[in-house]
């Protein structure tokens, strides 16, 4: 039993790392790529073991059984991914030209060796070992440290363990970072270029994140709040000066795909809404601001008096128009259900899409809405990757704060029963028809919101920009993070829309990528990874009792 | 004493198939009482009518004088009639406590821009109603399973917090659908004292469905008898156990022939 839950969890990590393998991490972290992996394997084994454990208390061989088995799966898996490429690099094959990242140089710093003995096809043998060594190393610390800490009578159970809990999250990511510089040898390369600057701050991202959102889901409720606002708001502010041009334009529209991914979060993840034409409200939020501001503009240009409008006035003017435009596409499909209410979203999506392309005097067609204007704040132009994101940045936090207090209220709750049956949540006096439209609305106007940013953003806006592809990604990414839970949704669109902007050379490879990473998810993960999770809220319940009733009934 | 409930000349039917046909019922303030029969005889079918999701073809449905037929669902609840399932429909992966909360949902007045805000009213209702929550948890006798998934629960917690999730609209009237199926003896000696405390403390007006006869003969003021959707015997305990036409429904036309010559 634990060595096959444990192969299974080792293959989606063997999965993880061969995106992180595709998007060129190894050459971005450099020498200690091998250390950064071993700690990744380390946080996977923690959060997977841990979870097992709480099911079912698992004495020290099994934990030690289980860590291995899902250190040596990964190692060994990444192991054989790494000696093909090594191969196939060795007899002069470029891979690079379907896999841009996989270059001779990622093989050898993965393998510990020079890239002239990868090109003359040398044994990687030696470097092989060590990695599946390191992996395995890796996965025991973090299994292991399961017993340690949250097992019952772990330490993290005691009253000054829960306080340790709250420290390290904060502090794992520093600490992470600490090893991280160490085995580099060297303490400070990294204000000094551009390139390196784009390192530091990716790598101190990557660690944040992750650490931050699997540590998190173990903490009691009230630290929760506080420590997510000190990591939000520290990120907030570090994240775009750290990062380079590049990598702000891509997680400027990292965070647009996740302003949309809430806001679908409460159709599909909440309100259990089935829509597949969500983009048609990412294109109403674009042409609203494009149209209303855009110089050329194709029915404004004939008014004399009205020069357009500033970003600060379109944006609100967008979220209301796809507010309407929500409730309105909302109103014919409220008898709907399931399948139904699916395909006829597909619709609505497509049919704005032909809209905009076919209503040529208002929206100029296939020519689009050109030289849309940037937002400007205190006299600074935010036309910039960086001002761009923290434009979305703002947005993000603004939409998850609504979002989280609409869940946790009367509203909310009529969501989720309506998720999961209608018909007794009408029993329960709850009106179908205004929760429903209520959901369609704030979703749509969240797209919206992402939709305006992006134009202002994009500066020239065309139908295609438009497609059915938005809805799929934005779906995906729910998906893929976990349905109805809002780290999910940034975890989600981290890792799927951030692929295709780095594989931009290989980009119809997308499409395959998404479709195996669905149907891998829904065999191994079907709740997404970090599914959302329902909040303890009795208050005589104690932390320290545990589920008085078998959880796995 | 005043009647809480008055159908008339109740009819439903889907295509050719009456399931309901005629069917002239009331249901006294503050009495337990029982619709039995065999199955398939339109019990919850009746049931169905009378909370919004069907809308009978014919007669009328008045609850405290009203009109209630036709009305949408959450209307009906809104009124004051609140229900459990035959088979039980919780909300499997809401916890118990929010099971409950969703029932208070009529109760609770706070509309969406208020929880964005975060106003002080917003705040003060959720506190009360999670105070209210967790002590309606404890009457139903689920104190300390709040945070449990309701699809977690054992079967007869998961009926207790069925009925809990339909109190906490403080309903007038209270239709439980076979609320001892699936339970043993003693589960349903406790229910069934459940059910009486309801009516005694809360004011509660009781109309079950029920094929338990113990339940059915220990608890029920009045019972009335449905076959085929139609009414056939209507009365307190003794006079239903002694009616022919009851025993020949359940039982066929020998068994009641051959109760009539024991009789005799």
């Amino acid at each position: 039993m634990n060595i096959k839950r444990g192969f299974q969890q080792g293959l989606v990590i063997l999965a993880v790392f061969f995106y992180l393998d595709l998007i060129g991490l190894p050459t971005f972290v450099g020498e200690s790529a091998l250390v950064f992996f071993a700690a990744i394997v380390g946080v996977f084994a923690l959060s997977f073991v841990r979870r097992e454990h709480r099911k079912e208390p698992k004495s020290f061989v099994q934990v030690l059984v289980y860590s291995l088995t899902i250190g040596l799966v990964s190692g060994l898996g990444f192991a054989l991914v790494t000696f093909i490429f090594a191969r196939l690099q060795g007899q002069g094959i470029r891979v690079n030209e379907v896999f841009a990242e996989i270059k001779p140089e990622s093989t050898a710093i993965l393998t510990g060796m020079s890239v002239a003995d990868i090109r003359s096809g040398a044994s990687v043998l030696q470097g092989l070992i060590k990695m599946v060594l390191y992996f395995a190393g890796g996965g025991l610390v973090g299994g292991l440290s399961v017993l340690l800490f949250s097992g019952r009578g772990g330490v993290l159970q005691s009253e000054t363990g829960a306080k340790m809990k709250t420290w390290t999250t904060v502090g794992l990511p520093f600490l992470f970072y600490a090893i991280f510089v160490l085995n580099r040898q060297v303490a400070l390369p990294f204000f000094s270029t551009e390139g390196a600057r784009g390192n530091f701050g990716l790598t101190i991202i990557f660690l944040f994140i992750g650490s931050a959102l699997f540590s998190l889901r173990a903490m009691k409720p009230g630290r929760q709040k506080l420590i997510v606002v000190l990591l939000v708001v520290l990120l907030v502010i570090l994240l775009p000066q750290l990062a380079n041009t590049l990598q702000n334009a891509v997680l400027g529209i990292v965070m647009i795909f996740i302003v949309m991914g809430i806001g679908l979060n409460i159709v599909v993840g909440y309100a259990g809404l089935l829509d597949l034409g969500y983009v048609a409200f990412f294109a109403v939020g674009a042409y609203a601001y494009g149209l209303l501001s855009s110089p050329s503009s194709y029915f404004l240009v004939n008014v004399p008096w009205f020069g357009g409008v500033s970003f600060w006035v379109g944006l609100p003017i967008a979220f209301l128009i796809g507010a309407f435009t929500g409730v309105l596409l909302g109103t014919p499909v409220l008898k709907l259900r399931g399948d139904y209410l699916a395909i006829v979203t597909l619709g609505f999506g497509e049919i704005i899409r032909l809209l905009v392309l076919n209503l040529r005097d208002y929206t100029g067609g296939p020519g689009g809405v050109l030289k849309i204007p940037s937002p400007e704040l205190f006299g600074y132009n935010l036309g910039n990757p960086q001002g761009i994101l923290y434009l979305a940045m703002a947005l993000g936090v603004l939409v998850t704060i609504v979002t989280l207090r609409l869940h946790d209220s009367r509203l909310g709750r009529a969501w989720v029963a309506l998720r999961e049956d209608e018909d007794v949540a009408e029993a329960m006096g709850i009106n179908l028809v205004s929760i429903k439209l209520l959901a369609f609305g704030s979703g749509a106007a969240f797209a919206a919101l992402g939709g305006a940013l992006y134009a202002a953003r994009q500066v020239n806006i065309f139908p295609d920009n438009f497609a059915l592809d938005v809805s799929i990604n934005v779906l995906s990414l729910i998906i893929i993070g976990g349905i109805g839970s809002i780290e999910g949704v940034v975890l989600g669109a981290i890792a799927l829309i951030g692929l295709p902007e780095i594989l931009r050379s290989v980009s119809e490879f997308r499409i395959i990528a998404f479709g195996a990473l669905l149907v891998m998810m829904m065999i191994i993960q079907p709740e997404g990874f970090l599914p959302s999770q329902r909040r303890a809220r009795e208050l005589h319940a104690g932390e320290a009792n545990n589920p008085v009733v078998d959880t796995e009934a | 004493m005043a009647a809480i409930l008055r159908a008339e000349n109740v009819t439903k039917r889907f295509g050719g198939l009456v399931a309901v046909s005629d069917f002239t019922f009331e249901v006294k303030k503050e009495s337990i009482s029982s619709i039995i029969g065999p199955n398939g005889a339109g019990k919850t079918t009746f049931f169905n009518c009378i909370t919004g999701f069907y809308e009978p073809e014919e007669g009328v449905i008045r609850f405290n004088g009203q009109e209630i037929q036709g009305m949408r669902t959450d209307e009906i609840t809104h009124k004051g009639i609140a229900r459990t399932y035959q088979n039980i429909r919780l909300f499997a992966n809401m916890t118990a406590l929010e099971n409950i909360l969703v029932g208070m949902h009529p109760r609770l007045k706070s509309i969406w821009f208020e929880s964005i805000l975060g106003t002080k009213r917003f705040r003060e209702e959720e506190r009360m109603a999670l105070d209210k929550a967790t002590e309606l948890l404890k009457f139903v006798g689920l104190q300390g399973l709040g945070d449990q998934a309701a699809r977690n629960l054992p079967y007869g917690a998961q009926r207790r917090l069925e009925i809990g999730r339909a109190l906490a609209s403080e309903p007038q009237l209270l239709l439980l659908d076979e609320p001892t199926a699936g339970m043993n003896t003693q589960e349903t000696a406790e229910l069934t004292d459940f059910i009486r405390l309801l009516r005694d403390e809360l004011g509660i007006t009781i109309l079950l469905i029920e094929h338990d006869m113990r339940v059915v003969m220990g608890t029920c003021e009045m019972i009335t008898v449905l076959d085929y959707g139609s009414k056939i015997a209507e009365g307190v305990a003794e006079e239903i156990q002694k009616n022919p036409e009851v025993i020949e429904a359940y039982l066929g036309r020998g068994a009641a022939s051959g109760l009539e010559l024991n009789a005799q």
